[in-house]
């Protein structure tokens, strides 16, 4: 008994058993044989347990483990006996030191021997080492991936792009696992595929990613108290309804890009992970921007008005191709959107409205950034694919025309909102802005995918939008 | 806007200028807390042939510097306006302890057909809506600086 003399009791377990008037030694004894410190003192906090009680298992356990037959108690065989419990599974059990108490309470449970065989099995496995000693396999520590990274934070703090270092910094063109492994782990065999289907790097990656992932945790808002919502006040009743029309046309073309996002979150694979998070804030972005033009329609007089056509909405669902919905969503649809909100600036009544728009500003252009920036890197690696980008363009823009031509409410909206009211002089002065800012959306749009490398589309543009392009013949006229 | 009295008495446009707004704002957690912002912003006074550049970098500002316009337009986009319009904005900020919502920097480049922010580049003026918090609020801040005009 050397040894179990030699085993050191903790602090709250020998608290327990003395308040129990268990003797130490039993306690010692019953560690040795292998027991968890908190398994013993889960048992000893049981009712009913008495020092002769610990004295007589812990003996009858080491007589066990000594070698000594192990005897089945009349009531536990009967019962189990009668459940279909097999007496080898029950001799397991007790050669492991399952209270008889506990094991019949098990068995009146509905505990069935199978489910009991995987938990006797399980407690073997930890306790098959000499002595009763949890025997760990550990050889997943060995793992061959690249150890001992130790990344600074820099004036950014610890970034996403800033841990790509060392062979964590490899971000492959072709990702080859068909898991949710993360990238830089070390792959084992027989996991079932997950279903993805983006593997390419061309398809989805741009190089702003991680960067704009961190800008969209780091610049964050909240419409519920970042908004001055008391400054509101009331307006003409039918600026009001056109602004309540802006803001449904606005909730609805949120909800329609977040949608689109998470379609296609799903597809890509997890070798790009800057990529997935960035997407993963701009659906929270789509989110915000619900939620807060939604609250501006419910706190000022109005509700919510009339529904868009939605024909641009389906075409955007129904893109077959990530760069495809990217570059439709992200920068022909986007960019409508920013001029929306700059018109929303332009016409704001108070400083709650202008802080709606500019704060969305900054949402809405990271996806901007993230769409122009996935394109240039498309276009980079698929020049082949250029004609094909300006085919799925094109359709996009007759698409989007179409659908101009049959929202009415949102058009006639926004032109009172820039003339200021519904008179004859105010809707032709309205009339007359809304082109002014339709210039401005049409050029910006153009722009940015001169950024992307798709060259100067101003001449390719749908003939309803290449009215407002400055030609760059006109330009330089 | 949390520091409340005058810090300092320089002269717009001048490096000294921008740098007093820079050691204001740098100072400033509310700065910070807005977010990071990584550009570079050219600021243009072509009646006054003075062109500067700024770089916001992380959670600060970094380098200012007067340069010549070639250097001012490289840039994510550049503020360009007369003089007359500056003095303007700088003193409704000054009257007001911030922009009203006329003299904002996105009202008053909607207001501007040829643009206040303007840019060689269409991605790299997006710049001008990504971080417009933080370029709205170096400007306002500078209603804490005692402005002398030339």
């Amino acid at each position: 008994m050397a040894d179990t003399i030699a085993t050191d009791i903790p602090a709250d377990l020998a608290q327990v058993a003395q308040e129990k008037g268990i003797p130490l030694d039993v306690v010692r004894r019953g560690l040795a044989l292998g027991f968890p410190p908190d398994v013993v003192k889960t048992q000893l906090n049981m009712p009913g347990v008495t020092a002769e009680a610990a004295e007589q298992f812990i003996s009858e356990q080491e007589r066990i483990r000594a070698g000594g037959e192990i005897t089945i108690p009349p009531e536990l065989a009967e019962l189990a006996h009668a459940k279909g419990w097999p007496d080898d599974l029950l001799i397991r059990a007790l050669k492991l030191g399952a209270p008889v108490a506990m094991m019949i309470n098990q068995i009146n449970a509905g505990i069935t021997p199978e489910q009991a065989a995987g938990f006797i099995a399980t407690q073997e496995a930890l306790r098959g080492g000499e002595g009763g000693a949890l025997q760990l396999d550990l050889s997943w520590m060995k793992v061959p991936t690249e150890w001992g990274v130790r990344v600074r934070a820099g004036k950014h703090g610890l970034t996403v792009g800033g841990i790509n270092v060392g062979t964590y910094a490899d971000i492959p063109d072709y990702w080859p696992y068909q898991t949710e492994m993360p990238r830089g782990a070390y792959p084992i065999p027989g996991v079932p595929s997950m279903g993805y289907s983006i593997f390419e790097k061309a398809e989805l990656w741009s190089d702003n990613s991680a960067d704009l992932y961190e800008e969209a945790i780091q610049r964050r808002w909240a419409p519920s108290t970042d908004i001055p919502w008391d400054t509101l006040e009331d307006l003409p009743s039918d600026v009001e309804k056109a602004f309540c029309q802006l803001s449904t046309a606005l909730c609805e073309k949120a909800l329609v890009v977040g949608d689109v996002i998470g379609r296609w979150l799903p597809e890509m694979s997890y070798g790009y992970h800057e990529v997935k998070l960035y997407l993963s804030t701009a659906e929270f972005d789509c989110a915000r921007q619900f939620e807060v033009f939604r609250k501006r329609a419910f706190s000022n007089g109005g509700g919510m008005a009339v529904q868009s056509p939605g024909y641009l909405h389906r075409a955007i669902i129904d893109c077959r191709f990530w760069t495809e919905a990217s570059s439709v969503m992200f920068i022909l649809h986007n960019s409508f959107i920013m001029g929306l909100y700059e018109i929303g600036l332009a016409t704001a009544h108070n400083r709650a409205e202008y802080r709606i728009f500019s704060l969305c500003q900054q949402d809405i252009s990271r996806q901007l950034a993230y769409g122009v920036d996935h394109l240039k890197y498309f276009l980079s690696r698929h020049i082949e694919r250029r004609q094909e980008v300006n085919h799925f363009l094109n359709k996009a823009e007759a698409v989007f025309s179409y659908e101009w031509t049959k929202d009415t409410p949102l058009r006639e909206a926004l032109m009172i909102l820039l003339g200021g009211g519904t008179e004859p002089s105010q809707m032709a002065t309205g009339a007359a802005r809304l082109e002014y800012f339709w210039g401005r959306w049409v050029n910006a749009y153009a722009d940015r995918l001169k950024s992307a490398t798709l060259g100067d589309r101003r001449e390719k543009l749908h003939p309803s939008l290449r009215k407002y392009a400055e030609l760059p013949a006109a330009a330089a006229a | 806007m949390t520091q409340e009295a005058t810090t300092a008495k320089a002269t717009f446009p001048s490096v000294d200028w921008f740098n007093a707004v820079k050691e204001i704002v740098n100072n400033d957690p509310n700065f910070r807390r807005i977010g990071t912002c990584d550009a570079e912003m050219g600021v243009k006074i072509p009646d006054l042939g003075k062109y500067y550049k700024i770089t916001f970098e992380a959670f600060e500002v970094g380098d200012i510097a007067e340069v010549d316009e070639a250097v001012a337009e490289d840039t994510d986009f550049w503020l360009e306006m007369p003089y007359a319009r500056w003095k303007e904005m700088i003193q409704n900020i000054k009257d007001n302890a911030r922009a009203d919502l006329h003299h904002t920097l996105n009202t008053i480049d909607l207001e501007d057909p040829e643009g206040f922010a303007r840019s060689n580049d269409g991605y790299r003026r997006d710049a001008f809506y990504r971080f417009n918090q933080t370029f709205q609020y170096f400007f306002d801040i500078t209603y804490m600086i005692e402005t002398t005009f030339v």
